[in-house]
């Protein structure tokens, strides 16, 4: 099924929408009018079309040439407002517990609603925490850098990691995660 | 020690004042700080990057509007010409009869203030003086249009009741769509006497010691579809005619003070012995001392009868 037919049948939480927004106003991404338009009347508690999200992906894409690194940025400030902000301290102590929240694809599920052969998952493969290493893999609709991003600032938000990386340079839908 | 407590003293470590354990944390956290300062070079460099582009397109844009500037300046220069050209000249009969002084200024290369000589069907002279509302090249089209209005009117008419009746009607859909209104001052001569309308403008008939202002009284063309009103004044020999638009009346000084109606009348009453090329210049003079700053096209006509 293309991209476009998939976004048309899914629908995404206000909140994530407007963590997106905010993220890239916060970072200074867009400006202006633009900014303004991102956050419009986005409310937290309602459900919005998944292309609405694509839209404000969009903004960002077309306005860099090199996109990735800025996504990737979006992600982890998403995670942060998410974790300061949002009900993030609630759901996890530890960076570890971001990645316990993924399991059986926990945390996406309560963020994008569709078809169930439609939405994807997010869901944690693998975890060895003494060594610091897990897998995720994603089938979600979400820009894989963004989501390496989310990733990222998930679990640096609690402070108590001193190393996170995530990498998906081999296959954009699976994460290598070390952490310490 | 720890590795929090050996941050804080500031003193470099020695071999056995940090444990494995510690030296492990700090690796990490070195790692860390490099992989933040990887992130950190990576969001920076595709920032810059997008900021070169912009200021790439600003500078591409930039020259287009300096491109698109040259053009409208190239543009109004030449509309500046058709309009100066469009200002009438005194006709053969008015030259005989009258010595006149103008004085026309707009505030931007074109406007909306536009006087005008006519001849009458029945070979008498008219004089029109208007100031159309806004400045500028929409400003500028409206008088264009008038003046064909006007010009065509002319040939039929003679009343300036009548005439300028008929171009209110005729113009009154137009100006209407173009949002657009203008004053009128409009008078007809013959050889004693001038029948004058005027809708909204401004002027001053001194006569032997009679002294007539032309007070706003009809509305502006453009504004309502109502008659309008004519009056005949005696206008013999020796008698002078002053007629106006508002920009020098409304112009304020530094005060917010308006240069007013009364100060420009009296000062044409005081001068009124004089040639009305130094009547003019003088009211001028002390407008040009008066106001702060110009914020309106002006146009002044003083007019002698000769005969």
């Amino acid at each position: 099924m293309a991209k476009q037919d998939r976004d048309d049948k899914l629908i995404v939480a206000g909140s994530t929408l407007q963590g997106f927004a905010q993220a890239c106003i916060n970072l200074n991404i867009v400006a202006g009018n633009k900014a303004e338009n991102l956050l419009g009347e986005i409310k937290i508690t309602d459900w919005y079309p998944f292309n609405k999200l694509r839209e404000i992906e969009r903004v960002v894409l077309e306005a860099y040439e090199n996109a990735a690194p800025i996504l990737e940025r979006v992600g982890m400030e998403m995670m942060l407002g998410w974790y300061n902000y949002g009900p993030g301290k609630e759901i996890i102590k530890k960076g570890v517990d971001f990645l316990h929240f993924q399991t059986g694809s926990q945390g996406y599920a309560s963020v994008v609603k569709g078809p169930e052969d439609l939405v994807g998952s997010f869901n944690l493969e693998f975890l060895d925490e003494s060594n610091g290493e897990a897998k995720i893999h994603s089938t979600t609709p979400f820009n894989k850098d963004m989501e390496r991003g989310v990733v990222i600032g998930g679990m640096s938000a609690p402070g108590d990691l001193d190393y996170v990386d995530a990498s998906n340079d081999d296959d954009p839908h699976v994460f290598i995660i070390e952490f310490a | 020690m720890s590795l929090e407590e050996l941050l804080k003293s500031g003193t470099a470590p020695k071999k056995d004042d940090i444990s494995e354990q510690e030296l492990v944390k700090l690796f990490r956290k070195y790692q860390g700080l490099q992989k933040k300062q990887e992130r950190d070079q990576a969001f920076w460099a595709a920032t810059n990057e997008n900021l070169k582009i912009a200021y790439e397109k600003l500078d591409e844009k930039e020259r287009e509007l300096a491109k698109a500037y040259d053009i409208i300046q190239d543009d109004l220069s030449v509309a500046s010409k058709i309009q100066a050209a469009l200002l009438p000249q005194c006709t053969e009969k008015m030259a005989l009869e009258l010595d006149v002084a103008v004085y026309h200024k707009q505030l931007a290369e074109v406007g909306g203030d536009y006087y005008d000589f006519f001849n009458t069907c029945s070979g008498s002279y008219a004089i029109g003086l208007f100031d159309i509302s806004g400045h500028g090249v929409s400003a500028a089209l409206v008088m264009t249009y008038l003046k064909a209005q006007f010009m065509k009117v002319l040939e039929t008419l003679e009343s300036p009741k009548e005439i300028v009746e008929s171009v209110n009607n005729t113009s009154f859909d137009f100006l209407k769509t173009v949002k657009k209104y203008a004053t009128v001052n409009f008078a007809v001569m013959n050889t004693t006497a001038l029948r004058y309308v005027s809708g909204g403008g401004y002027g001053l008939l001194l006569s032997g010691k009679d002294r007539t202002v032309f007070e706003k009284r009809d509305a502006f063309l453009g504004l309502r579809r109502r008659p309008f009103h004519e009056y005949e004044l005696s206008f013999g020999k020796g008698d002078l005619l002053a007629l106006y638009t508002d920009g020098i009346v409304e112009a304020q000084n530094d005060k917010g003070e308006d240069y007013s109606v009364q100060r420009l009348n009296d000062l044409i009453v005081n001068s009124s012995q004089k040639p009305v090329q130094e009547i003019l210049d003088r009211c001028l003079e002390d407008y040009r001392k008066f106001r702060s700053k110009d914020s309106d096209d002006i146009t002044m006509l003083i007019l002698r009868k000769k005969v």
